[in-house]
């Protein structure tokens, strides 16, 4: 039963991928429909079989490692999956107006869309190094694609510099794992754990494989292709950009961190994290301070909240690890709901230069509340998951008397506040509208509800975090109690 | 043995190459080749780091290095296709340093 | 004794070419420097005992990766009467420090992994043993379509996907690109299409069965019938089109869709997914397989979403 739904969890939207491409004709809509909408239900099965027994191992094709691949499914790949569900069917929802079924557009991105939302499934599930490499490469060619799919020079210059990037950082991590392998002779990454002591080989095997997941990421000082990529792709491709594609390689070093160097004594390199995390978080946010579009700056503060993601390795405690994780999803619905904000206003305005958004909260009333709800989130203000996070984080830094990372947090939320005020300042606060009195386009209500139930998402988050932080704390990683 | 030493020296020697043709090359397709030569010489340590099971040299890197190849093609041919395009577009088939603030 | 002298030709040909490959003056050499290079790491391939991956490398690392190359070098100086921009290279103090470190570190690590005193991969071993019960010879295809199925069908998967990249990128002309203008009809063309076409197809085919043995396989199988879909585009005999047609569409997806469905298929049964029932189901994945990748790498070739009868066909 778990077998066959998590099967389907990866196949279904793979093979409507294939449909799509096989019947480019008006039946794309009802596949892409096919492909992607059973999947929150079928999302419960495993579900289940997560409370009930904590751990799902799958040995693909009957063969379990060191021989075959496995699938491995717990608390931390639970929430990755239902992000990356609930977070695609949504935007969907958006996107389906952006890139209608039966437009040309539309038939360019949506096999795209669907063959990134099932790479992505499959990579949170694989418990094999160099099964992840693939689906990774499945993952940055899908999203590329989709970043250039209007072929906007901007964008195409962007979607080359992060393909150029993110080839290097594979051939980095692709170098660790043939290590790994050579050490090890398994590439099963829970396996690797009780093979491997940690030598200088292993070491600079997860050194490598850290750095180029690390640029994957866009994790300071290595961010330099994503607000460029993030800012000129397409609304949908933006927000699920910043809400799933970075995640799922944050994802992976936590893999490796966590559970593949199990037991391993990492704390310089731990703190040196912390510390790449710490300069993301003030360097995004004043470069966010700066930018003069909307969407650069939701971009520079998407650097600067994976920040805090870095911060679970100097506290690696399991009051920590419940904030990254509630991190990881209060931010992705905040995010998104932002993108697809910042998308319809530039759709309705034609621009999304700052000043020349003055008084569009008059015009476009919900894509403005969309945006502010999700900055409310990002600033970690209560009643939002943003906040139930950074007060897990303050909570967990108190614990240890790690006073450098309390401050850190605290103050990241009043950068935050700083760049998020200033663009909501410049639109509401107006002496006098500027905006011309005719939208350029008019947005169908239905990509304004598609942003406000995610940024409603986010601040819903912060009043139902119980059921999520007991699902993660029973998934802790091995040497973390709660 | 003596020869795969040999040949993981020569993988050494072509990272280099491919690096620096990377960082010097302005043209997107040199970069590509050095991009493809680094891959090749990371694909020759794959090989070399499993050691002989009984005298026979090791399947599963070279099963790897075989999903590498058909990687690096693919993403090869996709660069490709994005740097044609680029090229059309602004006449370059470089990534000058040029501000990316265009808006849409 | 002599064997080392053709291993050090091969080393200092690695090197030398990819050098030129990444320095020389014109963009054209640089591209015949890259192709020359594949096929001189084939050879290493076949010398450290990797004959899958030689001839893999031959057909798709120096093959197909050039002639793609070739394509994209002929849509830059497509008209235009001076050869594409190609701007000196940027004048970096960092970029030799930088190289020759990288080198240095690539080469300890890469030595010590050859030198260090590992016990043989449980892996390999494992697929060593496992293969007595299985009638295929060749351990890497076991790999592949018995073990580590989901890369491969991931594999697939990536490739289709790069397609449907370029595609999404691909301009307005995409389609009537230049690698289809074909070069003025000869008998002997005709003539020597009718020998090599059919023998490319026996090659493809006989690779493909051998995969089972020996090396050789689907991926090796459709690269080289690729090889002769691109000769069939260069002679004029077939083009691009901006939109498939259904059979194209079918052969596209034929490898990706086969694999996904006969992978659930043992589902039903209460077996593992990807649990092939039999080895008429790894020869029927490799078939559909071959086709795929062959019309995936003809089109990313041709520059288009199809094909038709070409103007000589």
């Amino acid at each position: 039963m778990t077998a066959s739904a998590l099967a389907l969890i990866v196949f279904l939207p793979l093979l409507a991928a294939c449909a799509t491409v096989a019947f480019p004709g008006r039946w794309v809509g009802l596949i892409v429909r096919t492909g992607l909408l059973p999947l929150p239900l079928l999302m419960l099965v495993p579900t289940a079989a997560v409370l009930d027994q904590n751990v799902v191992h799958l040995a693909l094709a009957g063969h379990a490692s060191p021989l075959g691949i496995e699938w491995r499914l717990d608390s931390l790949s639970l929430l990755m999956l239902w992000l990356n569900v609930g977070i695609t069917v949504l935007i969907s929802l958006h996107a389906g107006f952006t890139f209608r079924p039966d437009s040309d557009r539309g038939r360019r991105f949506w096999p795209l869309w669907l063959i990134l939302f099932a790479s992505m499934n499959a990579l949170v599930l694989s418990a094999d190094l160099f099964n992840l490499y693939v689906t990774l490469e499945l993952v940055t060619l899908a999203a590329i694609g989709l970043i250039a799919v209007e072929s906007k020079p901007a964008a195409l210059r962007a979607g080359m510099r992060y393909l150029l990037l993110a080839l290097m950082a594979s051939l980095l991590y692709l170098l660790g794992v043939g290590l790994i392998y050579g050490q090890a002779g398994t590439l099963d990454l829970y396996l690797i754990a009780e093979q491997i002591e940690p030598g200088w080989l292993p070491v600079t095997a997860l050194t490598l494989m850290i750095v180029g997941l690390l640029i994957k990421s866009a994790v300071f000082p290595l961010h330099a292709w994503l607000p460029a990529a993030h800012g000129n792709a397409p609304g949908p491709v933006s927000a699920i950009l910043s809400a799933m594609v970075v995640k799922v390689s944050i994802y992976m070093i936590w893999r490796l961190w966590f559970w593949g160097a199990a037991g391993w004594d990492l704390t310089t390199a731990a703190n040196l994290m912390g510390l790449l995390g710490a300069a993301a978080i003030v360097y995004g946010s004043l470069a966010a301070l700066v930018q003069d579009r909307l969407k650069m700056i939701v971009a520079y503060s998407t650097v600067a909240q994976l920040g805090y993601l870095m911060l679970l390795f100097p506290l690696a405690s399991a009051l920590a690890f419940q904030a990254a994780s509630y991190h990881l999803l209060s931010h992705g619905l905040a995010k998104a709901a932002m993108f697809l904000a910042a998308a319809n206003i530039l759709n309705s305005v034609g621009t999304d230069r700052l000043q020349r958004l003055a008084g569009v909260d008059q015009r476009l009333p919900l894509d403005v509340f969309a945006l502010a709800l999700g900055g409310v989130s990002i600033l970690g203000l209560p009643p939002s998951g943003g906040f139930v996070a950074k007060w897990l984080f303050l909570e967990a830094a108190w614990q240890q008397q790690a006073w450098g990372w309390l401050i850190l947090v605290a103050g990241g939320g009043l950068l935050a506040a700083a760049y998020l005020f200033r663009v909501l300042g410049v639109i509401c606060l107006h002496p006098r509208k500027r905006l011309d009195k005719r939208p350029r386009r008019e947005n169908p209500d239905l990509a304004s509800v598609a942003a406000l139930i995610l940024a409603v998402g986010a601040i819903a988050a912060g009043f139902f975090s119980a059921p999520v932080l007991d699902l993660v704390s029973a998934g802790l990683p091995p040497g973390m109690t709660p | 043995m003596d020869s795969l030493g040999l040949y993981v020296l020569a993988a050494a020697v072509l990272f280099g190459v491919g690096v620096y043709g990377l960082i010097v090359a302005e043209h997107l397709m040199r970069k590509l080749f050095a991009i493809n030569i680094m891959g090749n010489a990371i694909f020759i340590l794959l090989v070399a780091a499993s050691g002989p099971i009984q005298g026979s040299p090791d399947p599963v890197p070279q099963a790897l290095v075989l999903t590498g190849i058909v990687i690096a093609v693919s993403a090869t041919a996709f660069a490709l296709a994005l740097m044609v395009r680029l090229y059309q577009e602004t006449g370059q088939a470089t990534l000058s340093s040029r501000d990316d603030g265009d808006d849409g | 004794m002599t064997l080392f002298l053709l291993d050090g030709l091969i080393v200092v040909g690695l090197v030398t070419l990819a050098y030129q490959a990444v320095s020389s003056r014109s963009l054209f050499r640089g591209i015949i420097h890259f192709v020359v290079f594949g096929l001189t790491m084939a050879l290493a391939w076949a010398r450290v005992g990797a004959p899958d991956l030689a001839m893999a490398e031959a057909a798709i690392g120096a093959g197909l990766t050039g002639a793609l190359m070739l394509v994209a070098y002929r849509r830059l100086v497509e008209g235009r009467s001076d050869s594409p921009a190609d701007p000196a290279p940027a004048q970096s103090r960092l970029a030799l420090p930088i190289a020759i470190g990288s080198g240095l570190l690539v080469g300890v690590i890469g030595l010590s992994a050859l030198f260090s005193e590992v016990e043989p991969a449980q892996a390999g071993q494992a697929v060593l043993s496992e293969l007595q019960q299985v009638d295929l010879g060749n351990p890497i295809t076991a790999v592949l379509l018995l073990y580590r199925g989901l890369d491969t069908l991931l594999e697939v998967a990536v490739l289709l996907t790069a397609f449907l990249a370029a595609r999404a990128v691909a301009g307005a002309d995409g389609g009537e690109g230049s690698a289809t203008t074909p070069a003025p009809e000869t008998p002997m063309v005709g003539a020597l299409l009718a020998v090599v076409i059919p023998l490319t197809v026996l090659v493809a085919i006989h690779l493909l069965r051998a995969g089972s043995y020996e090396p050789g396989g689907a991926f090796q199988g459709g690269a080289v019938l690729a090889g002769a879909g691109v000769l069939l585009i260069l002679s004029g005999r077939i083009a691009a089109t901006p939109v498939a047609g259904p059979l194209i569409r079918m052969g596209l997806l034929a490898g990706l869709v086969s694999f996904m469905l006969i992978g659930l298929v043992p589902l039903l049964k209460g077996s593992p997914l990807l649990a092939l029932p039999g080895l008429w189901a790894v020869y029927f994945i490799e078939t559909a397989m071959m086709l795929s990748i062959a019309i995936t790498l003809i089109l990313l070739f041709a520059g288009g979403g199809g094909l038709k009868r070409g103007r000589n066909g």
